[in-house]
């Protein structure tokens, strides 16, 4: 057989550390599942001011439709539309209805800046809903910021988020606030937790922000922190790290991961004879993960930031559109991409009842777009919200859930703990 | 590190290290015949593992083109296994075709050939995508009957126990290692094939149709992707479009360490890199993969024709 000249070996080993550089995974900064309805028509660009020539008003959505972060981005798309479908039956803004102008930003950050820019100064949008990871935020809400362009960032859960300029808000909860309910709900369930291993995806800021979060909250709870696993959220095989979490006998395991990563952690954790509890961030806060680790997804607990039964007239009709398009409940990336837009819409109404939005420069109307969503109210999905000066959400309703799989295993649901 | 952990870590290495024998095994195969690496390798093992989920029954999702699609055929897993497989197989042939043939034709660069395997690797992507959505599919939980989830290998005080689905992976990479050497050491294919990888142009004189035993490498080759493909997604799921991208880079240390082109070398590398990184410590245990590409520079810095492979003589 042939053997490797030294060049072409040089070459590939080049190339496959390119593709390593190329295939990091970014991951997602919220919870989420399965799935929008349809591929998102590509974006058509808007002529001219905002509202001003167009019979529409064009609301841009940069997130991830393509690369490994696709599954979290479709979820958003779905949301999205469910949202444009739902307030343009309601006579849009003031008989104006909106336009979801949709631009793909991949999993990377180049991607990113390169969707907010096009739906900046091509689609010529109002504001932007987007995009769907921290990391992405990090690199392309500065550009909106400096165009003065509003961001609502829907599933960014990071620290410093709404730091990144006046013109950036979110309605995901920072990980901060929700991940220590879930350790509380373990505790209370369990008082005799003792010892804590904790999992967590390394080439994840948002899983690394996220642990920071689950480790300090099991020391101040007087917990033993007995080991730290990490893991990429490319892994599959996890049976080294669980073996070496189940040989210091854990009573309760915490994983900051993503859906398949975490699913398939949960899996080979049970398998290998795991049987404590197990807590799973906010990137295993989806539908997702019921596939992957089956029956053995059962009783794992997860905070969550939004809850399909929340009793309010949107959440309700907007859980039956999803139901009725899905056949499923709800996830939380879909609820709050839906209140992105929300918010947006809301805003526009709010000025419009001020002065014609039709009638201004797209400029002023970014910026007067950006003041009044940051001065207003909510009754979302995700309950009654508001922003800090800062576009920092004001959140009251928070959840923690508990895994429900049916017997054969294939079918699963969240359970609300009251 | 007490014997118990030892000898569950040693497994563990085992198990995970015939998943990469058995990937490493494909992409060993074209590159002895044409000298290049074929980036689309890790696209047909995922395609392998969607082509036998659909076999098996397994609906599709809510997204893309084929949006609740389910083929009316419910094959038992070996059935599908197989059929995957091949179906693979002829992907790996129409990606000859098109990405490596016209090219192979004009004598391009070895550059380019990589290259143009990296835009279908992509492709393929982004077409599962555009077909059946990025959501995860897991095989159906009877795959393997009633085996149970785990074997234990140790006592009940001290157990060691290891998932059954590794096992059968390893079990199968052992029998595609031994069907292997036996098809390329004792068959006339083999041989045949041996010949178009030491030197072409002669084997063509010598009336070797090399153009057949290209195809026949890619078809085995991609066969082999998909039957790997479909093993681990019947372990771990299958994680979306790019579930095979990870593999792929993993693939090259393996290859690289063991001597391009040698399929001793392609089974006792991913046994090593397996092994190296079920022992790498928790505190360091994401960074698996470093350790494994560290071997690699070691490896080229050390012995460049890799553990198998032959040192490169230069006519002068």
């Amino acid at each position: 057989m042939k053997k490797p000249p030294a060049r072409p070996t040089a070459l590939f080993v080049t190339c496959a550390l390119l593709l390593i550089a190329c295939s990091q995974t970014n991951t997602p900064q919220t919870s989420t599942t399965v799935s929008a309805g349809t591929s998102p028509s590509p974006a058509t660009s808007s002529e001219g001011s905002a509202a001003g020539n167009s019979s529409a008003i064009p609301v841009g959505v940069g997130v991830a439709q393509t690369s490994n972060v696709a599954l979290l981005g479709q979820e958003q798309v779905a949301g999205a539309k469910i949202a444009q479908k739902y307030f343009n039956d309601k006579g849009g803004v003031d008989g104006t209805p909106i336009r979801l102008v949709f631009q793909d930003t991949g999993g990377d950050e180049q991607g990113t800046i390169n969707a907010f820019n096009t739906l900046i100064n091509q689609d010529k949008v109002v504001g932007i809903v987007g995009p769907t990871l921290s990391q992405q935020a990090f690199s392309a809400d500065p550009i909106a910021d400096r165009a003065k362009v509003p961001v609502i960032a829907p599933s960014n859960t990071a620290k410093g988020i709404p730091q990144i300029g006046d013109y950036v808000a979110r309605v995901s909860a920072p990980v901060a606030v929700v991940a220590p309910n879930a350790v509380k709900a373990a505790l209370k369930q369990n008082p005799n937790i003792k010892k804590v291993a904790v999992f967590f995806a390394q080439n994840d800021a948002f899983s690394k922000s996220e642990t920071e979060t689950f480790q300090t909250t099991v020391k101040d709870m007087g917990l033993e922190l007995a080991t730290v696993q990490k893991f990429l959220t490319t892994d599959t095989d996890f049976q080294s790290q669980a073996t070496n979490a189940i040989n210091v006998n854990p009573d309760l395991i915490i994983i900051s991961g993503l859906a398949a990563d975490g699913g398939n952690l949960i899996k080979q954790l049970r398998e290998l004879g795991y049987k404590g509890a197990i807590i799973g961030g906010n990137g295993l806060n989806t539908s997702n993960v019921f596939p992957v680790c089956k029956a053995l997804c059962d009783g794992v607990l997860i905070a969550q930031a939004y809850s399909p039964e929340y009793e309010n007239e949107v959440n309700k009709a907007f859980r039956e559109a999803y139901r009725a398009q899905f056949k499923k409940e709800p996830p939380q990336f879909s609820a709050q991409a839906f209140t992105g837009v929300q918010v947006f819409v809301e805003s526009l109404k709010a000025l419009n009842a001020q002065s014609k939005v039709s009638e201004k420069p797209l400029a002023e109307l970014r910026t007067n777009l950006n003041q009044q969503l940051l001065r207003g109210k909510y009754d979302t999905p995700l309950g009654e919200i508001s922003f800090t000066h800062e576009g920092e959400i004001n959140q009251k309703e928070f959840y923690v859930a508990r895994i429900k799989m049916e017997a054969d295993g294939n079918n699963g649901k969240f359970e609300f703990l009251k | 590190m007490d014997l118990t952990l030892f000898l569950q870590q040693f497994l563990n290495g085992l198990s995970i290290g015939s998943v990469y024998a058995i990937f490493a095994l494909g992409y060993t195969l074209v590159f002895s015949i044409l000298g290049i690496i074929n980036f689309a390798h890790g696209a047909v093992f995922t395609l392998g593992a969607y082509f036998t989920y659909a076999l098996m029954g397994g609906a599709f999702g809510f997204n893309g083109l084929w949006a609740n699609a389910r083929i009316p055929v419910q094959l038992p897993f070996a059935v599908a296994l197989i059929l995957g497989s091949v179906m693979a197989g002829l992907v790996g042939v129409i990606v000859e075709r098109v990405a490596f043939l016209p090219l192979r034709r004009r004598h391009s660069d070895t550059l380019l050939t990589v290259v143009s395997s990296l835009g279908v690797a992509v492709a393929i992507a982004n077409i599962i995508q555009y077909l059946v959505g990025a959501e995860i599919y897991t095989f159906p939980a009877n795959t393997y009957g009633y085996l149970p989830a785990a074997i234990n290998f140790g006592t009940a005080d001290k157990p060691i126990p290891i998932r059954t689905v590794q096992i059968v992976i390893f079990a199968v990479s052992v029998a595609i290692v031994t069907v292997l050497t036996y098809l390329i050491n004792f068959t006339k294919f083999g041989k045949a094939m041996q010949a178009v990888a030491e030197d072409a142009t002669t084997s063509s004189l010598l009336g070797i149709d090399t153009e057949t035993y290209i195809v026949l490498t890619f078809f085995v080759s991609s066969f082999l992707a998909g039957l790997a493909g479909s093993l681990v997604g019947s372990s771990v799921s299958i994680a979306g479009p790019y579930f095979g991208i990870a593999f792929g880079l993993k693939g090259l240390a393996v290859i690289v360490l063991g001597g391009l082109g040698s399929i001793p070398g392609a089974v006792l590398g991913g046994f090593i890199i397996g092994l190296v990184e079920a022992f790498v410590p928790g505190d360091f245990s994401a960074y698996k993969d470093a350790v494994a590409f560290a071997i690699l520079f070691i490896m080229l810095l050390v012995r460049p024709q890799g553990l198998f492979g032959r040192r490169l003589i230069q006519k002068v």
